[in-house]
């Protein structure tokens, strides 16, 4: 309790201030999730499964494109001066992970185009033959394909981390300022990616592959989440307090029901069942893979910008 | 694969025995009684979430509702961070979990075998409407009321449970073509 | 007296929702278990061709009031803060009729409907979507029947504060009740099932 109002715990003076409402979470967790399916492609392309025709990286390159150019237009409408977008190519500053941020997300364009050209889906190829040709010179080279293939998985790591940076490069939210919260990130963005593509892969053996990726990633996730908090936790009064928002505070329910119960735990068992042929498997599980990880992203970023360094009393 | 496909392994399981499910059912019980000094519940969840959307749609209506008011409370929190709402996710999840695990999550419609799918469907929704009807007079269902009231010895539960079962056999006949 | 634990503090109200979801996770399984997913199996009760309800229901409600009773009486729980919801008779008898007509006609209660949604059945989701026009259709008309609502207003009061009885002799008397009530199902499921099969023959 706090009984005497001094200036500093007055609300005027460090006001809690939630100046990102659903755009940013929105945009991190696309582009997590985008960042996981490039990676899980490059990674078929670079094992040579490129070559049979019905593999799921054919299809993944497309929806990562669409995918991608929405988290942009949610970044784009969370921006105040909608008008000098242009202005973040004008320049390149080091220091800045918005810098940054703009050029890579224009990079990634030409890096899926690419390996969407590998084998451009058929009903895009009979409207424009001109991208069949394309896509015949690139394969005729094997190398390319490799090469591509790897291009996807660093460039995917790189976007992965990149949203997780995004937030940890804040100083003041001590919620955000952990280092392990890119890898957070990237781990998330690969399970999300796993349950999505293998909802849309037509194999079987391809399917119960990336189910098992899944349970690897989710299970990976869990052991991350667990040193994200260890982290704050062993650190000073006001990390520790920043972690007691998602453990034991106002985000607690949401947290450790939505994110970890029904996120995280609840689909891994049951996947887990699945791969091991003891119950049929369905899309509940990877649906809530992915509802979760959507959360996570609105979590993370909702309670770090409650959380604070001038006022650990936030909890109140 | 495994050789064991032979026979289809994902036929559904029988359910277990009777008392021992219901075993299982009480300790649950007795688990919210020991750990939340409450019992368990599901109409009121769902009363909760119908109060939250009328407040969404018409906020004053929803406030002059003594009704809608009760399940608002005082509007510090979300009325859908409620025990009974979040105990309800649970019971989804658990009946899906143990459907799971016994091969028993078939999209189906359950109805005897004189009555078309549409009839039956037709039934199901009047039922859940008298249920919620009367779950709302009676302040809670079998489960907040018959099961949690009937193992608190509450004697308006037990009243409760009597007339339930009253108005079961009573009306049973009527709907029997539904049945058997 | 250590127990309910969330009375005495041991968390706060963000982890008993957490709590809330384990506890019903335990509730839907339990539920699933003994068959309450399936609307044929819980509304065969109503014909005597399969007690389940009743067997499953006498069993918990015994379980719970027995572990319940052993554990205040060991001074573990304090049973006053365990909540009692108060009784007002009338409605509660007038509501008991109308969900019981309802339970037969729809198939399920709201918790069983969950499970029987939750397991694929499509006729438990049209019933919550039944129960949700309920509650609205209810809450609309509230006003109505408000002062209904609050007749015979008897408070918080037990059977055995009621019958004037010990605790511990009501306990023994319900269980007594729920052995004669298993017997009486086992029996009749017996002698329904062989009329059945006289009527195939």
């Amino acid at each position: 309790m706090i009984e005497l109002t001094t200036t500093r715990h007055n609300e005027l003076i460090d006001p809690i201030v939630h100046v990102w409402g659903w755009e940013i979470p929105i945009y991190l967790f696309i582009g997590g999730w985008v960042a996981g399916m490039m990676i899980l492609s490059g990674y078929f392309f670079m094992k040579g499964r490129g070559k049979e025709y019905h593999c799921v990286c054919y299809r993944i390159p497309l929806l990562a494109l669409g995918l991608i150019t929405l988290g942009m237009l949610a970044l784009f409408l969370d921006l105040e001066h909608k008008f000098y977008v242009w202005r973040l190519y004008t320049t390149f500053a080091v220091k800045s992970p918005m810098s940054w941020g703009a050029w890579l997300l224009l990079l990634l364009y030409p890096t899926l185009f690419i390996i969407f050209l590998l084998q451009v889906p058929d009903w895009i190829s009979t409207r424009w033959p001109i991208l069949h040709s394309w896509s015949q010179k690139l394969r005729s080279v094997k190398a390319i394909t490799k090469i591509v293939g790897m291009v996807n998985i660093v460039m995917g790591i790189i976007l992965g981390t990149y949203t997780g940076i995004l937030l940890s490069a804040l100083g003041a939210r001590p919620l955000w300022n952990s280092a392990i919260l890119c890898i957070l990130f990237l781990v998330s963005g690969l399970s999300t990616a796993a349950a999505m593509v293998h909802m849309i892969a037509k194999e079987r053996a391809e399917r119960e592959l990336l189910a098992r990726a899944d349970n690897l990633f989710l299970f990976m996730e869990l052991l991350v989440l667990a040193l994200f908090f260890i982290g704050l936790l062993s650190s000073t009064n006001v990390q520790i307090q920043s972690a007691m928002l998602l453990l034991n505070g106002p985000y607690a329910a949401v947290f450790w029901v939505f994110v970890v119960l029904l996120g995280i735990v609840v689909p891994l068992f049951i996947q887990n069942l699945a791969v091991n042929h003891k119950i049929i498997h369905t899309p509940v599980s990877p649906i809530m893979v992915i509802i979760g990880g959507l959360i996570l992203r609105f979590i993370i970023v909702s309670a770090g910008q409650f959380s604070h360094y001038a006022n650990a009393h936030f909890i109140r | 694969m495994s050789s064991s496909q032979t026979s289809d392994p994902f036929t559904p399981k029988p359910y277990w025995n009777p008392y021992l499910s219901g075993i299982g059912l009480g300790l649950v019980l007795l688990a919210a009684f020991v750990i939340m000094g409450r019992g368990l519940g599901a109409s009121g969840a769902f009363s909760s979430a119908v109060a939250f959307v009328v407040e969404k749609i018409a906020p004053s209506h929803a406030h002059s509702n003594s009704f809608y008011a009760e399940y608002l409370g005082d509007g510090s929190t979300n009325p859908l961070k409620d025990w009974l709402v979040f105990e309800v996710i649970g019971v989804f999840i658990g009946g899906f979990i143990s459907g799971k695990l016994a091969h028993r999550v078939v999209r189906s419609v359950e109805k005897g075998p004189r009555i078309s799918t549409r009839k039956r469907l037709f039934f199901a929704f009047v039922g859940g409407g008298l249920m919620a009807i009367g779950a709302k007079l009676a302040r809670g269902c079998t489960s907040g009321q018959a099961l949690t009231g009937g193992a608190l010895l509450n004697f308006g539960s037990w009243a409760f449970m009597m007339s339930v079962f009253a108005g079961g056999y009573a009306m049973a006949y009527l709907v029997r073509r539904q049945w058997t | 007296m250590n127990a309910p634990w969330y009375k005495y503090g041991l968390f706060n109200d963000e982890i008993s929702l957490v709590v809330a979801v384990l506890i019903g996770i335990g509730f839907g399984f339990f539920l699933e278990r003994a068959g309450f997913g399936s609307g044929r199996k819980l509304a065969a009760q109503f014909y005597f061709t399969d007690m389940t309800v009743l067997k499953v229901m006498f069993t918990a409600i015994v379980t719970a009031m027995v572990g319940l009773y052993y554990l205040s009486v060991i001074g573990y729980v304090d049973l006053s803060l365990v909540y009692i919801n108060p009784t007002y008779l009338l409605p509660q008898i007038v509501g008991g009729l109308i969900l019981g007509v309802g339970f037969v006609v729809g198939g399920y209660c709201p918790g069983t409907s969950c499970v029987s949604a939750a397991t694929g059945r499509y006729d438990g989701w049209v019933y919550l979507l039944g129960f949700v026009a309920g509650i609205l259709f209810f809450g609309e008309l509230f006003p109505l029947v408000e002062k209904f609502y609050v007749t015979t207003d008897m408070g918080k009061v037990t059977l055995p504060q009621l019958l004037n009885l010990p605790y511990g002799l009501m306990v023994f008397l319900v269980c007594a009740m729920a052995i004669g009530a298993f017997a009486a199902a086992e029996w009749g499921e017996k002698k329904m099932a062989a009329k059945n099969q006289g009527e195939i023959k």
